[in-house]
């Protein structure tokens, strides 16, 4: 019976104390760590069309168009069947795509989630946090990993 | 209608509305009880209307620190007019091998065997339909009906899940009936009469009166140990948790209402709360001088509403911490336990009953 | 280790015989000796196996069957049965048992462990094996009606296996079980039922409320994870997929799995900062998953508004946060790395160890809250002690780990056992308890909690001091990573659910040959009718609650 009061004893002082732990989003934005991974951002002027992160994509969301010249043409992604692995990023040598903390994306069927280069250019950063900033400090973790064993194919 | 009037709570309400109607004769009597009884289950949805959409949300949010309805309206009031709406617009979806009219009888048993049973309650302030002199026998009377619709609900289903659960609902209400009723008889030995009006009537002399503060006669003060009893026992009979076996929504899903869906699934939420507000009207009237409280006797109608509340939210504050016994547990603690319990609490009543009239 | 020389260093807690000294108790049965990274194997012959792994259980010792693995060569087929020892599971034996290329026909092994049961049909099922003497052999993770085994080599993939309602049963039909029992019921729970925690079906005979008969029925989840990591490269591919298992923040922990498999695989090492790193995010891991655990056990047996599953679910919720600062994810990390991890703490560490330091503060309070919700409260423990009684004897033979084995009384953790990470640097204790029941599972998993958090306050302790310049998270690894040829390694870690092994073999590509997961959700609902059958269903509700499986990872 002891047990039985001191269970109803502290759902009562939770219910007393007034304190909420839940957010009221949208009105609240939530918090995000600066690794968070969200949706992608492509930038063309860096990008050298390595086709590095298509390849080392697991479940190719990437797909990327070139031209007989090796020019891109065409660089696509699929955000919604992306698992966010984030190891796209990892690999590009250039910072060309970068994953925001932007997890807020909606589209009404599945095709609306192929964004194009121009679509994923224009993901906005969430609450102005660049991510190549705020990650700044780990860059060194993957970059100049592995001395003169990295094969670019 | 031979109602001893008392002071507290004026006459009964037909009688109230028929002097103020134009006409008379039996014309009057038949309006005017249908007017009362109008007015009565009206009162009784709103409170329900309170409690089911917002007020039990609130409640368990407090319970576990969330935040719950606040979008629509001041406090999130207004969530109990879009609930009702996307209740009602639901689709009704009819099992097939559903075994009709039994199927669409049940859930209409439930709300109106728990507006039955509020016939005969005092609520203050004039507001009480009918006064018989067998008014507590009504009242459980009345409040066991629900028993049938469940097994009606639980058998025409066609669902195993239902029968399952209807079968739990006939055995919980069995076994937890009787002591119920027992200890409701204990308070009737001191008043020795089933009569409703003249159960709150005889809690209204003083018990005691230390320095100025005067308590009351209510039963609970004069025989805490009955009134714990009658709490679990009408916890167990309007099942809730612990003893929300008929449901139990993690083992046979959600029992007897597996099934519903739509109007149907707000008769029997309708049912249910109406039925833990009757439950907390008779431990009120039983137990807590029913409408009785400080201030004029205009008021009792707020006090008889605060005391259903509080069971109500007694019910809700079981459920956020109290464990559900298995089925076999609780059957075996009614029969073994309540049901011993209720006896000796019957004895002790008597003794009690015995010093306090010697005195 | 060799077959000659078998790891001086062991811990001699059982005693442990020599390869050769195995081969000669074996005898005849053997046909070829083989060497796993991990083990030595044994080649038997294909109709000898109850033989061969009753005289090793018996004479030798080795009495966890941890897993079964079925492959396909060019030329036949295998199964491999790993097998160590719960005493001391350093010590393990490999049996290879090949199979005909045309009619691919070995014995069972479930006469001896009951746990080959499920393993064996899921070989059958998925490779195409068939087990002589196996009492039920079904498939298990794909319908009935399915055509073809998936990791078979002559499997079409591209063939669409459609299947018209009208071919498989009707679930109206058949209300009884067997005609001369008219008094049995036949319930299907799940595999939508709000107690399953996910697609399981559970197909139950009642006898009034008591269960005569429960059946797992499993298969609604799968993905077939390991064709997923077979056609993923080492280096990068494969470590996004374990999270996907134990999709139940355990993520770290079946991160860990692979990168253990793999880096003994390919012989890379792990720097001592990435181990402590590593140690301590798999610890966070397994607090949020035993939150989790507990919450929705209080959830089936308190029922559906108990305030303590979203107390649970709270301090989850911190334990996510601190995740998501080291990984940048809150249930999917993808934080371990071959060869280390892919960041380091986040940067001003200070302000993340004070959180931790926060969470751990605070943590004690929060137990003793769910100790004073939970474990004390009388009806909780009417409900649950010596409900869902699984003898220590039987988890040992169904393969049981994890919180499950060790509310058994079997004490069996390879944190401790057969230690990686930096585990046997730190001061911990293993919780065990000999209640056998619903109750012991779930205090087993309080306490755990307790011991996790001690160990990642000593984690931070380390990680505060470590010097500056030492701050090494990720050895060198090549970008493309081939092990060498026909090498074949099982590890296993210890994850939130027991013991989550890998089996690797490399055929000198970048992509494993064979990848097998030894789930140990798995095995424990395998033991799930041991513990059910007699007792009511709302005790059937609850020993399920208490194996808390996710079906992610049975399913894969």
């Amino acid at each position: 019976m002891i047990g039985l009061l001191k269970g109803m004893a502290t759902t009562m002082k939770h219910a007393l104390d007034g304190t909420t732990f839940t957010v009221e989003y949208p009105d609240v934005a939530p918090e995000v760590s600066p690794r968070f991974r969200g949706v992608h951002k492509f930038s063309q002027e860096r990008c050298i069309w390595c086709r590095q992160c298509e390849n080392v994509c697991p479940n190719d969301t990437i797909q990327i168009v070139q031209d007989d010249q090796r020019n891109g043409e065409q660089y696509n992604l699929h955000v919604g069947q992306c698992i966010y692995c984030r190891l796209c990023e990892e690999v590009c040598p250039v910072d060309a795509i970068l994953l925001t903390q932007n997890f807020e994306f909606t589209a009404d069927t599945r095709d609306e989630f192929v964004y194009n280069k121009e679509q994923l250019k224009n993901v906005p950063w969430y609450k102005g946090i660049d991510p190549l900033n705020s990650r700044e400090p780990d860059r060194g973790a993957w970059i100049g990993e592995g001395d003169g064993e990295i094969d670019y194919q | 209608m031979a109602g001893g009037v008392t002071p507290l709570q004026g006459g009964m309400l037909p009688d109230t509305i028929a002097g103020l109607l134009p006409f008379g004769g039996l014309a009057a009597d038949v309006v005017a009880s249908l007017l009362g009884a109008f007015l009565i289950a009206n009162f009784l949805l709103i409170n329900t209307a309170f409690a089911g959409p917002w007020a039990k949300r609130k409640i368990t949010a407090a319970f576990t620190d969330r935040i719950a309805v606040n979008r629509i309206g001041p406090f999130g009031l207004f969530v109990i007019v879009a609930d009702a709406v996307r209740l009602l617009s639901k689709e009704l979806i009819i099992p097939e091998g559903a075994d009709r009219p039994a199927w669409d009888l049940g859930p209409l048993l439930i709300p109106f065997s728990a507006l039955l049973g509020f016939a005969v309650i005092p609520m203050g302030s004039g507001l009480q339909l009918a006064d018989p002199e067998t008014g507590l026998a009504f009242a459980f009377a009345a409040s066991s009906i629900a028993s049938l619709g469940l097994i009606m609900m639980g058998y025409a289903s066609n669902n195993k899940y239902s029968l399952l659960g209807g079968l739990r609902a006939v055995a919980s209400n069995i076994a937890y009936e009787i002591p119920l009723i027992v200890t409701g008889i204990s308070v009737v030995l001191f008043t020795g009469t089933l009569q409703m009006s003249a159960i709150v009537e005889a809690q209204r002399t003083a018990l005691v009166s230390v320095a100025g503060v005067t308590i009351p006669q209510w039963f609970a003060f004069v025989n805490p140990f009955a009134f714990a009893l009658f709490v679990v026992a009408n916890v167990a009979e309007v099942g809730r948790n612990p003893f929300d076996i008929p449901e139990a929504p993690t083992e046979i899903v959600a029992g007897y209402q597996t099934e519903y869906s739509s109007v149907y699934f707000v008769l029997i939420y309708l049912g249910e709360f109406i039925h833990i507000f009757l439950g907390g009207a008779i431990a009120a009237t039983l137990f807590l001088g029913g409408p009785a409280g400080p201030g004029p006797a205009a008021l009792g109608i707020v006090w008889f509403t605060a005391k259903i509340w509080a069971f109500f939210l007694l019910t809700q504050w079981l459920r956020s911490a109290v464990p559900r016994l298995r089925v076999d547990q609780f059957i075996e603690i009614g029969w073994k336990g309540m049901l011993v319990l209720s006896f000796a609490n019957l004895v002790l009543t008597a003794v009690i009953v015995g010093v306090i009239t010697t005195l | 280790m060799s077959l000659e020389d078998p790891e001086p260093d062991a811990p001699a807690r059982v005693e442990e015989r020599s390869p050769d000294e195995l081969a000669e108790l074996l005898g005849d049965d053997i046909i070829d000796r083989e060497q796993h990274l991990n083990a030595p194997g044994y080649v038997i012959r294909p109709d000898a196996v109850q033989d061969v792994l009753s005289t090793l259980r018996t004479d030798a010792g080795y009495d966890h069957l941890s897993c079964v693995t079925a492959q396909e060569y060019e030329d036949r087929y295998e199964s491999v049965y790993h097998l160590r020892k719960f005493d001391d599971p350093t010590q393990e034996v490999s049996v290879v048992v090949p199979a005909d290329r045309e009619s691919p026909v070995s014995e069972s092994a479930e006469p001896v462990f009951r746990t080959a049961d499920w393993h064996e049909r899921e070989a059958y099922d998925l490779v195409g094996i068939e087990y002589d003497d196996h009492p039920d052999l079904r498939r298990i993770l794909l319908p009935e009606t399915w055509q073809g085994h998936p990791l078979a080599k002559d499997y079409d993939q591209d063939r669409p296996q459609v299947v018209p309602l009208r071919e498989n049963a009707n679930p109206l039909q058949e209300d009884t079980r067997s005609e001369q029992d008219a008094d049995t019921m036949f319930l299907n729970i799940g595999p939508h039922h709000p107690a399953t925690h996910g697609v399981l079906h559970l197909k139950t005979t009642l006898d009034g409320e008591q269960v005569a008969d429960v059946e797992s029925d499993i298969g609604y989840l799968h993905r077939c994870e390991e064709q997923m990591c077979q056609n993923g490269t080492y280096r990068h591919q494969i470590m996004p997929y374990p999270d996907r298992w134990d999709y139940i923040s355990a993520g770290m922990l079946n991160e860990w799995s692979y990168a253990r498999a793999a880096e003994d695989l390919a012989d890379i090492d792990v720097p001592e900062y990435a181990q402590v790193i590593r140690t301590m995010c798999a610890e966070m891991s397994r607090i949020a998953a035993h939150l989790l655990a507990v919450g929705t056990f209080a959830l089936d047996v308190y029922g559906d508004f108990t305030a303590i599953f979203m107390y649970a679910i709270r301090d989850r919720e911190k334990m996510q946060n601190l995740l998501e600062d080291i990984s940048g994810q809150r249930l999917m990390f993808n934080y371990f790395r071959l060869g280390g991890v892919v960041w380091d703490l986040p940067e001003p560490r200070e302000e993340f160890f004070e959180k931790v330091r926060d969470f751990l503060e605070e943590f004690p309070t929060a137990l003793e809250e769910y100790h004073d919700l939970i474990s004390s409260n009388e009806i909780l423990q009417m409900r649950t002690v010596d409900t869902g009684v699984l003898p220590p004897e039987v988890a040992k033979n169904y393969g049981a780990t994890g919180p499950v084995a060790r509310g058994s009384g079997v004490d069996y953790d390879l944190r401790r056992d057969d230690p990686y990470g930096y585990y046997d640097e730190l001061d911990w204790d293993v919780v065990t308890d000999d209640g056998c029941d619903n109750y012991s599972r779930l205090f087993v998993r309080l306490r755990e909690m307790e011991e996790s958090a001690k160990i990642i306050e000593q984690c931070v302790d380390l990680l505060e001091g470590w010097p500056e310049d030492d701050r090494t998270i990720q050895s060198n690894v090549p970008r493309t990573l081939k092990p060498d040829d026909d090498t074949e390694i099982y590890r296993a870690v210890e994850a939130a659910k027991g013991e989550l092994g890998i089996y690797i073999r490399s055929d000198g590509t970048d992509t494993p040959a064979r990848f097998r997961i030894r789930s140990p959700c798995f095995s424990n609902l395998q033991t799930l009718p041991e513990m059910a059958e007699g007792e009511y269903v709302p005790d059937l509700v609850a020993a399920l609650g208490s194996l808390d499986i996710v079906l992610g990872e049975v399913d894969r």
